[in-house]
């Protein structure tokens, strides 16, 4: 169901991720895609300006809430030639709103216990960071995961690291994509779910111009874009989006780094609800009336 | 005796940059095949992010700067492999089209005054926006010269874009503005949406539009048919598609189409992979092509505070209007 009846700016109104629907933690149903913004940032991080991520974020996502719009039909994705279903996704995703700000230690133990919450409520976390180390307070929240990181730096040599250019231990792929998803499926637990790290600094530090960790020789978008295929296929408990600083000096009007990464974001979210594919993440048409 | 002390003063310089560094006139003075300049400094019908109306004014200033930086005489040129010199007379900057902001009325009807008067005249106009709905005043002034000086001629038209702008109406901003320009010229009397053609296009797009346009015989190309057809290939197509029953074609270049890694400074930013290099191998494409009328439109200097948006955009229009400005020189 549309959220507005009659057409509006497409950039006005409540800002919500892809003009979701607000929900509180507590009515997170199973099944859901939950986005939670965390608008904090490292102070000893080489340049101020993390903490405008998860706003920034939203607000590119704006754009694509087709679902949200009257005045569009179904979307296009015309480089694949495919329809784009969004029927079912006003139902299961929402917005819950930012970590409020406190003292530090609050903030964690907000952010922990907001995790624990929508994971226990069955549904999936799409966290809106922000600094990276709080990406580290959500895998502690979520002891029995099995982490993947795309871009960022490796911390645990047992997580899965899809990162473009080598790095000391742990598992970590090239640019051939079989032979990353060869890995992958080597390392990957299926009786356990999966906490995903999306940092921008995946991306081929050309095209994102907003990472304050630059890695040459980075991804493109479709490469991530297929990664996310993939993993939304996976049960996944949380994916926290980090690296993005909308603030660089001298940049802070070019939106390129949200827009890469809402852009490969759809792909898990499309992949998570199951919309266009079958896979076991999809729900059946009964389930679709049930939610 | 005192000797007389003469001081040389070369000409004055008019104030302001014009495009290519090209005299000033009126658009009563332009001549048959010249390219007539027409800037367009509108933003207004631009639904999120602006600052195009500051385009016109980049572009003049980065087409002068990169002119002044090209060899003045005769030289090799290394994309052709030919001996060029420069043309002289072929382009003049006629101003900008006085804009009325919250009248999309009275500004299309002056833009398409400026341009109809060029295109009456033989010339060639070549309107800078502005945000992409401008493309639609721009042309229907082209559409109406061409009417009055062939009237039975029929033109193709050809969008390289990074989206369709064929909606009908976009909420609050109703039937005029930067998504629904495709659609308005696609009504104008002499043309056919079977002749019109999208190169670039990229991401989601609405499913009814891109319907609307194929069942009418329009053609689209996407950023990945660029990717896998190949730049020159796809442009070959497409002039040949827009062609079809046609006399001349006209020409919409929205920058955003290129992908924003290397081009930022646009309202509506794709993430296509398209490279400067594919954008110039499409629009060398067409520098032998029966251009009736051309607009490039989307330069948002604020946007990009790097200044590399503008002369990526600059450097379009080098490669577009190569056979204008330049001839080739025999027996070197």
């Amino acid at each position: 169901m549309p959220l507005r009846s009659a057409p509006l700016p497409r950039m006005a109104g409540h800002l919500s991720f892809m003009r979701a629907q607000t929900k509180a933690i507590c009515d997170v149903r199973p099944g859901d895609l939950a986005v939670l913004g965390v608008p904090f940032e490292d102070t000893s991080a080489p340049y101020a300006g993390q903490s405008l991520a998860p706003r920034a974020l939203r607000e590119t996502s704006v754009y694509f809430g087709w679902h949200a719009n009257p005045q569009f039909s179904h979307p296009v994705d015309i480089d694949a030639r495919q329809d784009i279903s969004t029927d079912g996704l006003h139902e299961r995703l929402c917005d819950l709103g930012d970590i409020s700000p406190g003292p530090e230690d609050a903030i964690h133990a907000a952010l922990r216990a907001a995790t624990r919450q929508i994971s226990r409520n069955g549904a999936c976390a799409v966290i809106l960071g922000g600094s990276d180390r709080l990406s580290e307070t959500v895998q502690s929240a979520l002891p029995n995961c099995q982490t993947a990181q795309l871009g960022g730096t490796l911390r645990d040599a047992r997580d899965f690291h899809i990162a473009p250019l080598p790095n000391e231990g742990g598992t970590t792929c090239t640019l051939d994509t079989s032979a990353q998803r060869a890995a992958f499926s080597g390392w990957r637990d299926g009786s356990k779910p999966l906490f995903v790290r999306f940092d921008l600094s995946v991306f081929e530090t050309s095209l994102s111009a907003l990472c304050d960790r630059p890695r040459l020789g980075g991804c493109d978008l479709d490469t991530v874009v297929q990664w996310f295929e993939l993993l939304g296929q996976q049960e996944v408990s949380a994916i926290m989006l980090t690296g993005l600083n909308p603030n660089r000096p001298g940049m802070g009007v070019v939106k390129v780094g949200q827009r890469l990464m809402v852009t490969a974001l759809l792909a898990f979210i499309y992949a998570r609800l199951g919309f266009g594919i079958d896979h076991p993440g999809r729900l059946t048409s009964e389930e679709n009336v049930l939610t | 005796m005192t000797a007389a002390i003469t001081t040389f003063h070369p000409p004055l310089a008019q104030p302001g940059y014009r495009l290519f560094d090209g005299p000033l006139r009126d658009v009563a003075d332009v001549v048959s095949d010249q390219i007539g300049v027409v800037g367009m400094p509108s933003d207004w019908t631009h639904s999120s992010r602006l600052g195009t109306r500051f385009g016109p004014e980049a572009l003049r200033r980065a087409t002068t700067v990169l002119q002044s930086i090209r060899p003045q005489g005769g030289s090799f040129d290394p994309d052709t492999s030919r001996h060029t010199a420069p043309t002289a007379d072929w382009l003049v900057d006629c101003g900008d089209a006085e804009i009325t902001a919250q009248d999309v009325d009275a500004t299309t009807e002056a833009i398409a005054a400026m341009t109809e008067g060029l295109s009456v005249a033989g010339a060639i106009p070549l309107a800078l926006g502005g945000d992409h709905y401008n493309s639609f005043p721009a042309c229907l002034g082209y559409s109406r010269g061409l009417a009055k000086r062939a009237p039975n001629a029929r033109f193709g038209y050809i969008q390289i874009d990074g989206h369709l702008d064929f909606s009908d109406r976009l909420g609050a901003w109703g039937s005029h503005n930067h998504a629904t320009n495709a659609r308005r010229i696609s009504e104008l009397p002499n043309i056919d949406v079977s002749n019109m053609v999208w190169i670039g296009i990229t991401g989601w797009v609405d499913g009814g539009d891109l319907a609307l346009i194929e069942e009418q015989g329009g053609r689209v190309f996407s950023a990945s048919d660029v990717h896998e057809i190949g730049a020159a290939e796809v442009m070959r197509q497409a002039l040949a598609h827009a062609m079809q029953g046609c006399d001349e074609f006209y020409l919409s270049i929205d920058i955003d189409a290129m992908d924003a890694g290397y081009l930022p400074g646009t309202g509506s930013i794709v993430h296509s992979g398209i490279t400067p290099r594919q954008y110039y191998d499409m629009l060398d494409g067409l520098a032998e092509a029966p251009l009736g009328g051309l607009d490039i439109v989307e330069v948002s200097p604020p946007l990009d505070p790097s200044e590399r948006t503008e002369f990526l955009a600059a450097e379009m229009l080098f490669r577009i209007l190569r056979r204008f400005r330049t001839q080739p020189v025999t027996g070197i």
